[in-house]
């Protein structure tokens, strides 16, 4: 299974970045429900072979939550056009987020060296401590409310695959919790950006760039 | 034996590119439906060339005339130092490795450009500048994926680079491998002037090597042209033979065995060129300040089978 981590967590980088390079808020979403997938069947086949039903359980409710629903619901909060919907001006140009994007995996690949390597010893332990940093730098690069929901996103993402694979005894009610909650997140998180599009962005333009 | 194998491999090369390019060129217009021209019309278009009479701008020195043939020379020089149908060295193979191959690559870019500057045209001098820009931040990408290889292989020689991806299952498998794979692939599509980075039109707001060209007519014209077809045919070659399927070359000296190749690696190039056709007709031309987002791409990747390497030891 390290080897399909690994070949997971490298495939998440790169959604990441393909993220950070895109300017359609439709084929991020995409991306990151491709993502969750990903994680989804991981988790599914390292149940089917440790035998542990909580991870089979969590392999489902993220294909369902995370894979589906998110990514449905977000769909379903932009306007009717959803696939004109995109990032009007970003943070930091594109090409430069992209480098930064590859520059946080070196700096996650150099802090875990630092620290954790010693007492994990896991050679990809490095690759969701990476993740964390994309998650992040994708929120602080982009406007766009609903892109920073799914860099929040992305960093839980990482978490998902660091614990499922590190710790799957860890108790279902954790994980499963963290997963409902999001959906909490996501739905008021939804419901604020509709308000804020429908009643600010007429008064104010320059608050354009602001709504979901 | 090996001086024969040499003068087979630049018959090969040279006089089947442009077959390619008229190949790629039909496929692109048949996917957009229309008859397009002969398989054979960049044959037709060189015999044309050949035969018109030269103009040169009353400004350019001796520089402009000179460079299409250099530049041509050159590329034959390389033609013999790659492995194009051959996975053994041919007589000059021992002069050049990967960073050689790319530096004479780079001279015969420093040289055309040049060119395109004595010739006073502002078109060429956009071309030119397009083309540095690009350049500077592509060629980096080929550099890492070089490097790469370097690590995988312990040398920089295409030959034994070739060796170990056809006898080798776990680097062929590798995912070092497929991520240098897929940064030369973005690569190669700059560096042949193809979509979504240069289209070739009528157009000089997409140009950017075809603008470079510009000045030149008759002979001259021929051999820059001819020398960018045999650009395309080496690109394309490494690509299919160190990188994506780098099986079947001859590893021993016959010539009955290269002689089935030649046909084996026509084949291969076929495939690539329907890919290339594919994308040239489904996909549209970035932006030129956007073409530096697809180049941060490519380099990412290219960076990113490095980092693979560091953290599996070459293991995945």
């Amino acid at each position: 299974m390290k080897e399909a981590f690994v070949m997971v967590g490298f495939l998440e980088i790169t959604l990441v970045i393909f993220m950070q390079w895109q300017v359609y808020l439709k084929k991020i979403v995409d991306t990151f429900s491709l993502s969750s997938y990903a994680i989804s069947i991981f988790l599914f086949v390292d149940g089917a072979i440790l035998n542990n039903i909580n991870l089979l359980i969590l392999s489902a409710l993220t294909a369902v939550v995370r894979g589906f629903f998110i990514p449905f619901f977000i769909r379903k909060k932009f306007r009717k056009e959803y696939y004109l919907e995109r990032e009007i001006k970003s943070v930091v140009p594109t090409a430069m987020s992209i480098v930064l994007s590859l520059f946080f995996v070196v700096v996650g690949y150099i802090v875990y060296h630092a620290t954790l390597y010693n007492s994990i010893g896991l050679p990809g332990g490095s690759i969701p401590i990476a993740l964390l940093f994309q998650g992040i730098f994708l929120i602080m690069s982009r406007n766009n409310a609903f892109v920073q929901l799914i860099g929040y996103m992305v960093m839980e993402n990482s978490l998902f695959l660091f614990g499922g694979y590190l710790f799957p005894e860890l108790p279902l009610v954790i994980e499963g919790g963290i997963l409902l909650d999001l959906i909490g997140i996501v739905m008021i998180s939804g419901i604020i950006m509709r308000l804020r599009e429908e009643n600010v962005s007429n008064i104010i333009d320059e608050f354009k760039e602001f709504k979901g | 034996m090996l001086y024969l194998l040499n003068g087979l491999q630049l018959v090969y090369v040279v006089f089947l590119s442009p077959l390619i390019i008229g190949i790629f060129i039909k496929l692109t217009e048949r996917f957009e439906s229309k008859k397009g021209p002969s398989i054979f019309q960049p044959y037709y278009d060189l015999y044309k060339l050949f035969h018109k009479q030269s103009v040169v701008p009353k400004t350019a020195s001796a520089i402009f005339q000179i460079v299409p043939y250099v530049t041509f020379s050159m590329y034959l020089i390389l033609t013999l130092v790659l492995p194009i149908i051959t996975a053994f060295p041919l007589s000059f193979g021992p002069i050049v490795d990967f960073i050689g191959g790319g530096l004479i690559f780079g001279a015969i870019g420093v040289l055309k450009k040049i060119a395109s500057l004595d010739s006073r045209s502002n078109y060429s001098h956009l071309g030119t500048s397009r083309a540095s820009s690009i350049g500077a931040l592509s060629e980096p990408i080929i550099i890492l994926i070089f490097i790469t290889f370097g690590v995988i292989s312990h040398t920089n020689n295409p030959y034994v680079v070739n060796n170990i991806m056809q006898t080798s299952s776990q680097w062929y498998f590798s995912l070092v491998h497929w991520f240098v794979v897929f940064a030369f692939f973005m690569a190669l599509l700059i560096e042949t002037g193809k979509l979504p980075i240069e289209s070739h039109s009528n157009n000089e707001f997409g140009m950017i090597d075809q603008a470079i060209e510009m000045e030149y007519s008759g002979s001259e014209l021929a051999f820059m042209k001819w020398g960018g077809y045999i650009k395309q045919f080496l690109l394309m070659s490494i690509f299919l033979n160190d990188f994506l399927i780098p099986f079947w070359v001859p590893m021993k000296v016959g010539l009955g065995s290269v002689l089935i190749y030649g046909f084996i690696h026509m084949l291969k190039m076929l495939i690539l060129v329907v890919v290339f056709a594919a994308i040239q007709s489904t996909v549209s031309k970035y932006k030129l300040f956007k073409n530096f987002e697809y180049v941060a791409v490519a380099f990412t990747f290219a960076f990113l089978a490095i980092l693979v390497y560091f953290t599996t030891g070459g293991s995945i």
